[in-house]
């Protein structure tokens, strides 16, 4: 490839984003966008290499897209001469400035990702969104990612799309008023899309695309965007949890418990990154949710082995995340930290204390067992097991479960279940 | 862009002297925007019992007491507003007293040029002689669909020429169909904290597709003018009698 072949491909897979977030930002309307800045792209290839690339390729790219959706917008309009607003929109387009501040740019990927995570829309509908117009997958990668037919991602696309465009959703940066909850809703996304990918246990990793990954880009750009103290907590999380790919599952598929991870697995890169964030993000005052995880997370990545763990410190974490985001689950793995600090016993009461809540949780039955297990007291355990079996959904969970019961002695009481 | 503000809340959830409160607050709410050029009619509308609902059905018409659906949360007025974007409605949505008891649901309004010009602000010509009501429409899309594009053209031209009707005989106020139901968003607040979800505030077969606001003599002559309609060959109308604020004590005026 040429030089300046290589400079435009280079363009393309930087910019392909940003141009569109301003396109949209100025027409109002995605497919319009799309199809003025496909147009643009195309002109591009063909034009900078005879005369060679613009002192501005973004600028030059949005003013081409501009005016290719001008001319999208008069055809539309002689075609069925309505739409006086329509009309109204291609005169505003021909007017607007072909200066672009790099500040201009980026506060349009800002409100396309607001846009986009609008409470308006349907949670499934933002995350579709999310990834198709702010990370550019396409649809058949995200109905690969949630195991849905393409057709059905299709169809939530475009209701998102229309619903944006019909019900008015502006591309805009709220007020402070109104700006932190709708950062909370846009990490909210950011981190389902993550849980998403990393949770996702089966399918073939070839056809789905990298969901961990990609939120941890959009979280990369999000903290360029939103320099915020729990952005740069969630990317922190994201990271550190990341780090720990490679060894929370066997070869099989089983999942292995975070103690009996085999560390020199564990991604240094990805922790020495989440470590320089979590310093930025703990400078907040409170300090945020996503921060608070993440220190959680950073104690256990920064033990050399299980048993080297400061469970004084990720306790004393529990507490602080207890008073900013309390919930029982929150506070089950409290109980966990404080039986690791203090002894079996000790967490065992404060699990106990959760049982009206958590009844139905097989995570409660399978903490209550493994704490029963540390104490000596291994009928009960079982129990315990059995129940959490009993409401466990996923394989490996259950396979886990099994396993445990079978390290009790308990074979019948396994065998019995996995015979319902 | 004009947006429907429609008020759904329980009837029951309210005392009189706080249902006259809510009405002084929300008319705070319209004075404020009158003065940005935002606002352009709302009112609350008599309790549900007063319904009446009508369907055509083979020609005939089939008339029901009470509301199109009976729903924990009635109806109870309505706000229509020109704000630039769905945040700014969602905003004035969030003001209304009403959001912290049931739940604000925001139509994007279609604006049609061939209707009549709307008489929101112009007096009763006839006070005496006439009530104005509302006209709530609820359509079946999928019986929309199954009769097909022309079918849907044809209604349309048949709904934009009764406005035409209605004002020459003096009992047109306003009309307008809604953008579908998947452009709905909900507001409520409940603890402080503005809750926004995609989607009306209850989902039923048949949705809200579009209103008028008329002047008629009685129940009776609303009924006959929502029999008219096309909608109600293949949906259902509901008939809703608007509060007449100036019946309202002086002080709650809007």
């Amino acid at each position: 490839m040429t030089s300046i072949a290589t400079a435009i491909a280079e363009i393309f897979r930087t910019e392909h984003r940003r141009v569109l977030a301003t396109v949209v930002r100025l027409v109002g309307d995605f497919d319009l966008a799309e199809d003025a800045v496909q147009e643009s792209f195309l002109v591009a290839t063909r034009q900078w290499p005879k005369e060679g690339l613009p002192a501005n390729p973004v600028a030059w790219l949005v003013s081409s897209a501009r005016f290719k959706a001008i001319d999208a917008i008069r055809r539309r309009t002689r075609q069925r001469d309505l739409e006086p607003e329509i009309a109204r929109l291609a005169e505003e387009l021909a007017l607007v400035s072909n200066e672009l501040s790099e500040r201009e740019i980026n506060d349009d990927q800002l409100r396309l990702i607001l846009a986009c995570c609008h409470p308006a829309l349907d949670f499934q509908v933002q995350i579709a969104l999310t990834l198709r117009e702010v990370c550019g997958l396409t649809t058949e990668a995200i109905a690969a990612a949630f195991l849905v037919a393409p057709a059905t991602m299709a169809q939530r696309i475009v209701r998102g799309k229309s619903k944006i465009r019909d019900a008015g959703i502006p591309f805009h940066i709220p007020g402070p008023d109104e700006l932190p909850q709708r950062i909370e809703a846009v990490l909210m996304v950011c981190y389902l899309v993550f849980n998403e990918g990393y949770s996702a246990s089966s399918g073939d990793h070839h056809t789905r695309p990298d969901l961990a990954g990609e939120a941890i880009r959009l979280g990369r750009l999000l903290c360029a965007l939103l320099p915020d103290a729990e952005t740069f907590g969630l990317l922190a999380l994201m990271l550190l949890h990341d780090s720990r790919r490679a060894a929370r599952t066997t070869s099989a598929g089983d999942l292995v418990l975070l103690e009996e991870q085999d560390r020199s697995r564990w991604d240094q890169v990805r922790i020495r990154e989440a470590h320089a964030w979590l310093a930025q993000a703990m400078a907040a005052e409170p300090i945020g949710t996503y921060a608070i995880q993440a220190a959680i997370a950073a104690v256990h990545a920064d033990a050399a082995t299980a048993q080297a763990t400061d469970w004084a410190r990720i306790a004393g974490w529990y507490d602080a995340l207890v008073q900013a985001s309390p919930s029982p689950v929150v506070e089950l793995n409290r109980a966990v930290a404080i039986a690791m600090r203090d002894g079996p016993e000790a967490g065992l009461a404060l699990v106990e204390a959760l049982q009206a809540t958590l009844i139905d949780y097989h995570l409660y039955h399978a903490t209550r067992g493994d704490l029963l297990r540390r104490s000596g007291r291994a009928s009960e355990a079982c129990a315990a097991f059995r129940q959490a079996l009993d409401l466990a959904q996923q394989e490996p969970e259950r396979r886990f479960l099994i396993r445990r019961l079978a390290e009790l002695g308990d074979a019948a009481g396994a065998q019995a279940t996995i015979a319902q | 862009m004009n947006y429907l503000l429609l008020v759904y809340s329980p009837e029951s959830a309210w005392t009189r002297e706080e249902w006259l409160a809510c009405t002084v607050a929300s008319g705070h709410v319209c004075r404020d925007l009158q003065a940005q050029g935002a606002f352009i009619a709302a009112a609350p509308l008599h309790p549900v019992a007063t319904a009446a609902s009508v369907r055509v059905r083979n020609g005939a018409s089939l008339i029901t007491a009470g509301p199109f659906a009976e729903t924990t949360e009635q109806l109870g007025g309505f706000f229509l507003i020109d704000v630039p974007s769905l945040d700014d409605a969602i905003a004035v949505a969030a003001r209304l007293p009403s959001a912290h008891k049931g739940t604000i649901e925001i139509r994007p309004v279609h604006q049609l040029d061939d209707v009549p010009s709307d008489r929101f602000t112009a007096p009763l010509p006839d006070p005496a002689e006439r009530i104005r009501y509302m006209l709530l429409c609820y359509d079946d899309e999928r019986a929309w669909q199954e009769a097909g594009a022309a079918a849907l053209r044809s209604a349309q031209a048949t709904a934009v020429a009764l406005t035409h009707q209605l004002a020459a005989r003096g009992q047109y106020v306003a009309a307008s169909p809604l953008h579908p139901i998947a452009t709905a968003t909900s507001v409520r607040i409940r603890h402080g904290k503005r809750l926004i979800a995609d989607g009306p505030f209850a989902e039923t077969r048949e949705f809200l597709g579009g209103y008028y606001l008329i002047d008629a003599r009685d129940l009776n002559d609303a009924i006959a003018i929502a029999a008219l309609h096309p909608g109600a060959a293949l949906g259902t109308v509901e008939v809703r009698r608007v509060v007449d604020l100036a019946s309202l004590p002086e002080r709650n005026l809007v």
